[in-house]
């Protein structure tokens, strides 16, 4: 434009002539400006060509007005995606919603096959973080790693975005419509079938709903077969309570009434579909106050009970049958087995005859012998059916059944790995014409020696419905999305039964159907009763919601009760029927392989472990960052998985950390990392699932051409462009995985490569210089303090004189009084089972940047709080203590000192606020904390936003919190957005805050319920109570830093026999 | 103080083909105007081609310097390898080395002006140029090493609409202060030593360019008596003023660590202890330079063995201030019986970084012992080796204190290994760019020897000596 005011400012004198201008060469009518001299000139300019030289009709000119159009009528285009009935202007505010302000919405998450209850709190209707439900039985408040990082997940742009087809290899994308077309003569042909060589193959779904909707697909296709495949799920234990009781019966525990608690290889705090609420009910009998509980724990290696553990013995797993045998044996003897039978005849067993295995195991028994009716016995999952059915008999032994253990009815299922098998069986003799996969990905997950792959490309037409297009996606005729779990309608059921319902958080991102939409869909108006619909829903529609309301119209026909079920997130009364089944007599068991050998064991007959990854489960996750770059609770490991072998182990096979070893087993093998884990049994190999994927996305790896989001520097980003994929982080070890060794089996050989794989991590591992071991060892018990409780008994303020130090002296007056609030957090060291929901917790709630492995590497990590990992104990007895840390908030903060520009300062409420507008970044704050809890911002580590395709991720920051750029440091804020937000909330109501109103993201979490925070002037708030506590200790407090952050110490609870 | 000005000494500079035209005997036809002649022909003949050449790598070097600079502010400070625990690596080491170097011009100007060592004379502009070069180093380093490096000013107090200050507790911006001063008070002294001779210079002018430029650096220096006496009172006042600062700048600059509660840095001996260190890194570097500068320069006569011997003295000593430092902290970490120094001093001993220790303890502690020997004293490859070696030992020192103290601090969970990144070596590496690139153009442009102070202690300047002599 500025162009043309020159212009015509030269020709004013002529322009004033005219009349169309006044005389400061101001044009009134368009006409006039075109005839100025000098116009045709600029338009030639502009477009490149004078216009005055196209004749008109020109093909030039036509092409123009052409593209001009086309660009007007695409613009529009964008929209498209949208249904139209769901596009709504907010000309009007929807009633409650307040622009800025969070809304939390009732919702629930199923995981193979067990729902948890979740709060999901939404910033202008886009969810951003998920919390647990505290009415929900599973939750209690509490979402583990899997719920909290969901969100991720669904804002994940490697997500499916649309169908596609796989035919001949190379990815061809479909319409919408095109696919729907085929589904839908899919259907059409097999209904003219009668469904013959129709088969559905999902994963386990606790939904009312997809039972509701697989019943009308199985009905309107009788000869259609419907399989399900779960590559982690508790077959063993339903088979064990088949063995038991005749029947499958769910046991459920009630850690409330176990004065004596003993698992087998069992990791329910962690490792269990109901762990969040189990985790709560466990940790709760450890308060030194409240008469503790004793826990023993026998276990192949470190898991979420080896910290709560008084006792613990690390035994394979292939020993806990003989373990359970001879507890069966000493327990019937001691108590006397009565009605139920003869008992196990006590195995001849090598490492029973051990001396520290034997006196273990007497005064476990003797224990539980005392504490009849008070125990509880638990078994975990992976262990053969026969370990459980004796369980069952040991908790009947001892009459924990109906106090402390429990049963219910559930539907019967069919072995996972058996259903797949019958499956791949019909496969390979041709007789599926139809395969239609609904989620999961069997092709990655399946056991290797059913060669399902292989039998998958027999079906003359497979279709996937999955998140993201991935292994099985690609060996599939037609791929659809699937909308998330956040964007549709269902509902799950607990461990225990009780119903949930799922609403959706937001509109599919993409266009794609949830399960039940998809099935519905396929089953069309066929399926359909309008009138009945109408009458439930007001509505003819069959959407999300209405399929939901009709498979649950028995139990919330009644429009109060569903939007109350909706509005609360469960329904009460609806958990499973308690049952109370006999005991079937027993048989003795038959021993084979290392099941009674020593504790050692040589190469060649290693007891492998299949354990599924306690943060990418099956794979599952295996694209998400938050997990990836998780820490592993054990080792502090992040972006691999490893192998894991006890010291002793890694010395006799010649291995050590970062050591590449093959692990073979069952005739297969893998090359992976070595880590070494004190707390593993001799001879025992952990390798945990899920990793290696080959087609999950920019961080999980891909085949395709992707650019990985991490390249932060500008080398990292031309290598990124070069390179053909992302590579596969971590190892598949599903290789490995066969049916006769899902779980564990022996006959493992471990054989170094010579070559090292660096694994990075968070925190040194096992294997560190002897200097340094021995400096850790020199403070561990200053900085993680414990005592036994017959101590913690006689002076409950030991943890205070744990460090000697002079008095202390500052030089500073304290620079403010903090009368109005003055902010505190304690962590009850005796409750953290380093789950790492937490860490997550903060990612989510305080939009901390995932910096990928290469950052990992070189300790640039981001996690604002972190858990540290302690190993204790002796080589023969290894103990695991965790101690979440994070920023402090010294009321004499070192940081605060030494920020030359001012940008760490203290609030008038004792927080320590880091203001990242004044960050110059000198990373002095960071030398100075002596918690090393400050992260720094070493690259601008949200780059990859800048990248069009990652446009979704910007949705999943929370709008409260700054996203911080390059060069600044930051830390812990304790929630300050969550402070402020109380605060002007109760300021508007004209009082001050209720202690519980303001929880920090970690604390609202916590499935033990370990962290508290609050108000240290209110004399009634849960902090103060512990802040005040005997076993209330600061850590590193001998510096005068004046933490707000403080430790309740450990107390174990030991069995004086064993001591 | 008669002989400043030669105009008659216009003994033609000799250009021995094929040969040095800097180095060569002494030329003049006395003693003072051979001094003239020798220091002037630097600025006036063309420089041999070792000049070009050392100035060409020295170049290189200084683009590489930018080269990586850019690439840090276009990326960040992960370029490097800094991390948590060790947020300070390699830049603060650089500028802590960079600043040690920095004080032995100041100090052989100053204090040894002070206490009339006229030794000194031969020697001090080498120094002071080399100090100045130094602090021009060591203040790129706190400007580059943080994270916004578009707002070091935020340190400095400047009144501004935001009402934004300085947090003057914190010791980085006391350096800013210390090393600000410092720098200001080296350069003055500095410049005010050359005015007498940029004078010279001046007037030995042949071209209209050098008359004019040297013409306004000397400032109309005529030599009058009144202004020699303005000059000398000026002169020390200045040395007066600068000797504290020689004191307290690294002094403060310790404080950065003293102040701080890390284990290995919270020490009280660190001002006494940085300060020797320094002067140690100081003359070792003067050293390193002069020894090369005598050679190439023809300024053998005026830079005599006895200055390089009474230099490796000061290092002799002043190294073994040092090593009683480190045998020192030692005895502190173990007497004060914190569980957390005690260890960081085991683990610079027998850590991962005790290859890096014991670097140190060879350089900064073994090597100097060979100044026992008058010979070794006196022979000036001896005497730069060991130069070069105290000068890496020193480097090492601020490494050691700085990188191992941080990379094993508190809670074990949070220890890390510290591993440079190439971009760390360029950075360090084209920061010797700068100081070289300085120091060519210093020894090519300006009066290399302070010609008016080494004549004033000739025994030709003395009247005895010019009635006995003459007669």
């Amino acid at each position: 434009m500025s162009q043309v005011k020159r212009e015509e400012r030269a020709a004013a004198p002529a322009a004033a002539t005219s009349g169309g201008d006044d005389a400061r060469g101001r044009w009134q009518e368009l006409e006039a400006l075109t005839e100025r001299p000098g116009f045709q000139e600029f338009v030639g300019r502009e477009l490149g060509v004078p216009l005055e030289s196209l004749p008109p009709g020109s093909p030039e000119r036509r092409r123009f007005l052409q593209l001009a159009g086309a660009s007007l009528a695409l613009a529009g285009v964008s929209g498209c995606r949208w249904e139209d009935d769901k596009l709504l202007p907010a000309a009007k505010r929807a009633p409650g919603m307040i622009p800025g302000e969070t809304r939390a919405f009732a919702t629930t998450m199923d995981l193979a096959g067990v729902g948890v209850g979740l709060r999901v709190t939404s910033a202008d209707n886009r969810p951003i973080k998920v919390e647990g439900n505290p009415g929900h039985p599973s939750s209690l408040g509490a979402a583990g790693l899997f719920h909290q990082a969901s969100i991720l997940e669904m804002y994940d742009p490697d997500r499916s975005q649309g169908a596609c087809r796989f035919g001949s290899g190379a990815r061809v994308a479909e319409t919408p419509a095109a696919a729907d077309q085929a589904l839908t003569e899919a259907f059409t042909a097999a209904k003219a079938r009668g469904g013959a060589g129709v088969r559905v193959l999902s994963g386990y779904s606790s939904s009312v709903t997809v039972a509701d909707l697989r019943r009308r697909f199985v009905a309107a296709l009788p000869q259609a077969k419907w399989v399900e495949y779960e590559p982690i799920q508790d077959d063993a234990e339903r088979a064990g309570a088949q063995l038991a009781f005749g029947k499958q019966h769910r046991t459920h525990y009630d850690f409330a009434k176990a004065d004596v608690l003993v698992t087998l290889d069992a990791d329910p705090m962690t490792a269990h579909p109901n762990s969040l609420a189990y985790a709560r009910a466990i940790a709760a009998r450890r308060d030194p106050d409240k008469g503790m509980s004793r826990v023993y724990v026998l276990e192949s290696s470190f898991s979420g009970m080896s910290p709560i553990a008084d006792h613990r013995l690390g035994l394979r797993a292939e020993h806990m049958k003989a373990v359970a045998a001879w507890l069966d044996a000493e327990l019937s003897a001691k108590v006397g087995a009565g009605a139920l039978g003869p008992a196990q005849p006590k195995p001849a067993a090598a490492f029973l005859g051990e001396g520290r295995v034997a006196k273990f195991l007497d005064a476990m028994a003797k224990d539980l012998a005392a504490a009849k009716g008070r125990s509880a016995i638990v078994a975990g999952a992976h262990l053969p059916a026969e370990v459980h059915a004796i369980v069952h008999r040991l908790n009947a032994l001892l009459g924990n059944v109906g106090s402390a253990v429990t049963y219910t009815e559930i539907e019967e299922r069919p072995d996972s790995v058996r259903s797949l098998e019958g499956l791949v069986a019909e496969l390979n003799a041709g007789q599926v014409e139809w395969l239609l996969i609904l989620g999961g990905n069997p092709v990655f997950d399946a056991p290797v020696d059913l060669a399902f792959p292989a039998a998958l490309a027999k079906a003359k037409l497979s279709v996937h419905a999955s998140l993201y297009e991935d292994e099985t996606s690609r060996k599939c005729t037609l791929h659809v999305p699937l909308a998330h779990w956040l964007e549709a309608w269902g509902d799950t059921r607990a461990w225990d039964g009780t119903i949930a319902i799922a609403q959706p958080l937001i509109a599919p991102l993409y266009a794609a159907r949830s399960v039940p939409e998809l099935l519905a869909f396929l089953l069309g108006d066929a399926d359909k009763d309008e009138a009945a619909l109408v009458l439930l829903t007001g509505d003819k529609k069959l959407d999300g919601h209405a399929i939901v309301r009709r498979a649950l119209a028995a139990t919330l026909g009644d429009l109060r009760r569903w939007k109350r079920a909706v509005h609360d997130g469960f329904v009460p009364g609806t958990a499973y029927p308690r049952a109370n089944p006999t005991l079937v007599q027993s048989r003795p068991l038959a021993f084979s392989g290392g099941e009674l050998s020593g504790l050692g064991a040589a190469n060649g007959a290693l007891e492998v472990v299949l354990a599924a990854d306690p943060k990418l489960y099956d794979g599952r996750f295996a694209n998400n960052g938050w997990l990836v770059e998780l820490p592993d609770p054990v080792t502090k490991a992040c972006w691999d998985n490893v192998a894991l072998v006890s010291p002793a182990t890694a010395k006799a096979l010649g291995v050590d950390d970062h050591a590449l070893a093959r692990v073979a087993v069952g005739g297969r093998e893998v090359t992976i990392p070595v880590l070494v884990s004190p707390g593993q049994a001799d001879g025992s190999v952990r390798l945990t699932l899920g990793w290696g994927r080959t087609d999950a996305g920019v961080i999980g790896g891909s085949r395709e051409g992707l650019t990985p989001t991490f390249g932060t520097t500008v080398f990292d980003r031309i290598r990124g462009i070069q390179a053909p994929g992302v590579p596969s982080v971590g190892t598949d070890t599903f290789a490995l995985r066969t049916k006769a060794l899902l779980t564990f089996g022996g006959g493992g050989q471990v054989t170094p490569t010579g070559e090292r794989r660096r694994v990075v991590g968070v925190q040194d591992f096992y294997s560190i210089d002897d200097l340094g071991k021995k400096g850790q060892e020199e403070r561990a018990g200053q900085l993680l303090r414990e005592a036994p409780l017959s101590e913690y008994q006689a002076d409950p303020k030991f943890a205070a004189k744990r460090v000697h130090h002079p008095p202390l002296l500052s030089m500073w007056q304290p620079p403010v009084s903090y009368d109005g609030y003055k902010w505190g957090m304690t962590i009850d060291l005796n409750k953290c089972i380093g789950c790492s929901a937490c860490m997550v917790a903060c990612h989510a709630e305080n939009n901390v940047p995932v910096v990928g492995r290469e950052a990992v590497g070189r300790n640039r990590e981001m996690h604002w709080i972190r858990i540290d990992r302690h190993y204790r104990g002796t080589a023969e007895n290894p103990e695991i203590a965790y101690q979440p840390v994070a920023c402090h908030h010294c009321e004499n903060a070192p940081c605060e000192q030494v920020c030359p520009v001012g940008a760490t300062v203290h609030s008038s409420e004792g927080l320590n606020d880091m203001v990242y507008n004044r960050c110059i970044g000198t990373r002095y704050c960071s030398n100075n904390c002596p918690y090393k809890v400050r992260r720094y911002n070493y690259f601008n580590f949200h780059l990859d936003l800048k990248e069009a395709r990652n446009e979704t991720l910007k949705m999943a920051f929370n709008p409260d919190v700054t996203v911080r750029f390059r060069g600044v440091m930051e830390k812990c804020s304790f929630c300050v957005q969550r402070i402020q937000k109380a605060k002007i909330k109760a300021k508007n109501a004209r009082r001050t805050l209720r202690d519980g109103e303001v929880r920090s993201a970690c604390q609202d979490t916590c499935p033990t319920d370990a962290i508290r925070f609050g108000d240290l002037n209110d004399a009634a708030s849960r902090v103060k109570e512990a802040y005040g506590h005997a076993r209330a200790y600061a850590l590193l407090g001998e510096l005068n830093n004046v933490p707000r952050l403080h430790y309740l110490a450990r107390v174990r609870n030991p069995n004086p026999e064993l001591v | 103080m008669a002989a400043v000005a030669q105009p008659g000494a216009t003994t033609v500079v000799q250009q021995s083909a094929g040969g040095n035209p800097w180095a060569g005997p002494p030329e003049g036809e006395n003693v003072f105007g051979m001094i003239t002649q020798n220091v002037s022909r630097l600025t006036e003949a063309k420089p041999p081609r070792a000049w070009y050449v050392a100035f060409a790598i020295a170049l290189a070097l200084l683009t590489m310097f930018g080269l990586s600079l850019a690439y840090l502010f276009y990326t960040g400070i992960g370029v490097w390898g800094n991390m948590v625990p060790v947020a300070w690596c390699f830049d603060i080491v650089n500028f802590v080395f960079w600043v040690g170097i920095g004080h032995a011009g100041t100090l052989i100007s100053a204090i040894l002006y002070l206490l009339r060592q006229d030794w000194r004379t031969a020697i001090n502009r080498a120094a002071e140029a080399m100090t100045i070069f130094a602090v021009v180093c060591a203040a790129i380093f706190p400007g580059i090493h943080i994270g916004r490096p578009w707002l070091p000013y935020w340190m400095f107090p400047i009144p501004n609409q935001m009402g934004m200050w300085p947090q003057f507790r914190s010791p980085l911006e006391w350096d800013v202060f210390a090393v600000g001063t410092y720098a200001t008070v080296s350069l003055l002294f500095w410049y005010m030593g050359m005015i007498p001779d940029f004078a010279t210079f001046r007037d030995r002018s042949t071209t209209k360019i050098r008359r004019i430029a040297y013409g306004i650096v000397a400032m109309g220096w005529r030599g009058s008596s009144r202004q020699w006496h303005r000059y000398e009172r000026a002169y020390l006042l200045l040395a007066a003023l600068a000797t504290p600062l020689v004191l307290s700048v690294h002094s403060v600059v310790s404080f950065d660590f003293a102040t701080s509660q890390l284990p290995g840095w919270h020490t009280t001996i660190f001002p006494p202890y940085f300060v020797a260190g320094a002067i140690f890194g100081g003359f070792a570097m003067v050293v390193t330079l002069l020894v090369p500068a005598r050679q190439f320069f023809g300024l053998k006569y005026i830079i005599t063995l006895r200055h390089i011997e009474l230099m490796t003295k000061v290092i002799l000593g002043t190294g073994m201030l040092v090593g009683y430092a480190y045998g020192m902290e030692f005895f502190i970490a173990w007497y004060s019986g914190s569980l957390y120094e005690g260890f960081t001093f085991i683990n610079r001993l027998f850590g991962p970084y005790a290859w890096a220790y014991w670097t140190m303890i060879f350089c900064n502690v073994v090597a100097p012992q060979i100044f026992w020997s008058r010979k070794m004293r006196r022979n000036v490859w001896v005497a730069f080796a060991v130069g070069v070696i105290v000068n890496v030992g020193m480097w090492f020192e601020r490494f050691v204190i700085i990188g191992t103290s941080l990379a094993r601090d508190f809670l074990p969970s949070s220890w890390g290994y510290y591993v440079p990144t190439p971009t760390d070596y360029t950075t360090l590496g084209g920061s010797f760019g700068l100081f070289f690139t300085l120091f060519l153009l210093f020894c090519r442009y300006l009066p290399t020897v302070a010609m008016a102070e080494v004549k004033a202690i000739m025994p030709e300047a003395h009247v005895q000596h010019g009635h006995g002599g003459a007669h």
